[in-house]
């Protein structure tokens, strides 16, 4: 295998255009014009300034992964073009890499990036803010953004360097581990929330604050209709209906 | 609100719009940064973290996989923020009875922007098209024009979403508010505090974690009997 070619600054260029990965998000390719976005700097230096149309229409086709860990395909990708136009022969060519690993690295990053961190650092900047501490927004940008910018950095670098080894990279992370984790965290922090502002509740009712039990059933009860497809929206209408209503006969 | 404050808002909408889909996705779009980062560009940070507050959890369990498009929060949380501004100027309404009437009228205008976002991604289903024949002549500087112009579609539907907010919350507030302040008030924290409730049930609901029950009562039970034994 031939050693990387590529400029430090021309992957460092291509690195940071995965920032703007989903900017032309469609219905129909999705992210295929980000991906081609990022690999640009890249093959234009492969290609002395203008890649040819094949190389780009290779591109132009459905691609779709969550945006944090497309840097990882992205930088794998481009190392793969530059061996290809090396001649050297391949175990996987970068067209099929990038359809092989899309589908798995998007159900990877939703899990641990939307479906875990996100909740995570929003459940502990609303406790912070709710604690009085107006710096909160500053924790939940902190908490998401310190993994989620490694990702990207590290992903984009790993991918070019590491290139298909870049898969056992993400593997012996155990993400999908770290992401229940976190999801379980984010659970019990939100029933202390919840606890807390049942007693809080209680307090400025001035009764007992082991009321606040009954409170319990009433989130449960609602978190069992969410799972049933009921809308936020609906139980906010619902909510405000009722309390209002209430309001109204008891004035 | 002055007519800076509107550009300000504005501005502002199309940027931290930006954040939801096309650039970064850093966070800064979710509703606990973008209203206070609203109201302390307005002159209100207290009155944004207020709003916030209220409107963190509410979609949180909502996804952005594949084709969903989730609520538009980030625009729901400007414009509740200038709503509350407005009302505060026009009416001399303030504190969190106010508030909660502002969020309470965003919400369901807030739906204008899934229907936006369908138009920004489907006006960039064009630029994906034309991107096609630009690879087949070779031309990829042009490539990354149509890519970066795609952001300009997102900016425009969150602009959209958010003057809409804005425009018809103030009307229906204008005459509305004076009257329903008083029994929002009523409520005392019950109400206030719905919104965060609900949007933990809701997140409990789409966490999808096993012992997700057990733990969520486990400890809320724990929290109150130590409050309560304090």
């Amino acid at each position: 295998m031939k050693p990387a070619q590529i400029p430090w600054l021309v992957l460092l260029r291509g690195c940071g255009r995965s920032c703007l990965h989903q900017s032309s998000w469609n219905f129909e390719r999705m992210q295929n014009l980000g991906l081609l976005y990022q690999l640009l700097p890249g093959l234009r230096h492969l290609y002395g300034g203008a890649p040819p149309p094949a190389v780009l229409q290779r591109y132009t086709g459905y691609f779709n992964t969550h945006p944090f860990l497309a840097p990882w395909i992205a930088g794998t990708a481009l190392r793969l073009e530059e061996r290809q136009l090396a001649g050297e022969p391949l175990p996987v060519d970068a067209m099929a890499f990038r359809q092989m690993v899309m589908a798995p690295y998007a159900a990877i990053g939703d899990a641990l990036f939307w479906g875990a961190l996100r909740p995570l650092a929003a459940v502990v900047g609303l406790f912070l803010a709710m604690q009085g501490f107006l710096w909160a927004p500053l924790a939940l940008l902190t908490l998401f953004n310190l993994p989620h910018l490694l990702c990207r950095g590290a992903g984009w670098l790993l991918g070019y360097v590491q290139e298909l080894r870049s898969v056992e990279t993400l593997q012996r992370l155990r993400l999908p581990d770290v992401a229940i984790w976190l999801k379980e965290g984010t659970v019990i922090l939100l029933g202390v929330l919840c606890g807390i502002l049942a007693v809080r509740g209680c307090e400025h009712q001035a009764i007992e604050a082991l009321w606040g039990l009954v409170l319990l059933p009433v989130v449960l009860l609602f978190a069992w209709l969410a799972r049933r497809g009921v809308t936020s929206f609906a139980l906010v209408i619902i909510t405000t209906v009722s309390l209002l209503g209430l309001a109204l006969v008891m004035r | 609100m002055g007519i800076t404050d509107y550009l300000a808002t504005g501005t502002l909408a199309m940027l931290l719009g930006l954040d939801r889909v096309a650039f970064l996705q850093c966070m800064v779009s979710r509703p606990l940064v973008a209203a206070p980062l609203t109201g302390w560009l307005l002159g209100v940070p207290l009155t944004g973290l207020e709003v916030g507050m209220l409107l963190e959890l509410l979609w949180l369990g909502r996804l952005p996989v594949g084709t969903v498009i989730p609520p538009d929060d980030t625009q729901v949380a400007i414009g509740a923020t200038a709503l509350a501004l407005t009302l505060e100027r026009l009416l001399g309404l303030q504190g969190m009875p106010a508030v909660i009437l502002c969020v309470l009228v965003a919400i369901p205008l807030g739906q204008v922007g899934l229907y936006a976002d369908g138009r920004a991604r489907r006006a960039n289903g064009q630029l994906a098209l034309q991107a096609e024949a630009a690879a087949a002549a070779g031309h990829s500087r042009r490539i990354e024009w149509l890519h970066l112009c795609g952001s300009g579609h997102f900016a425009l539907a969150g602009l959209g979403t958010c003057a809409v907010i804005v425009a018809i919350g103030t009307l229906i507030l204008y005459p509305l508010a004076p009257l329903l302040v008083g029994a929002v008030r009523e409520t005392g924290l019950s109400l206030q505090y719905s919104f965060t409730l609900i949007g933990a049930a809701v997140l409990l609901g789409t966490l999808n974690v096993r012992r997700g029950l057990y733990l969520f009562g486990l400890a809320f039970v724990a929290t109150l009997l130590v409050l309560w034994l304090r």
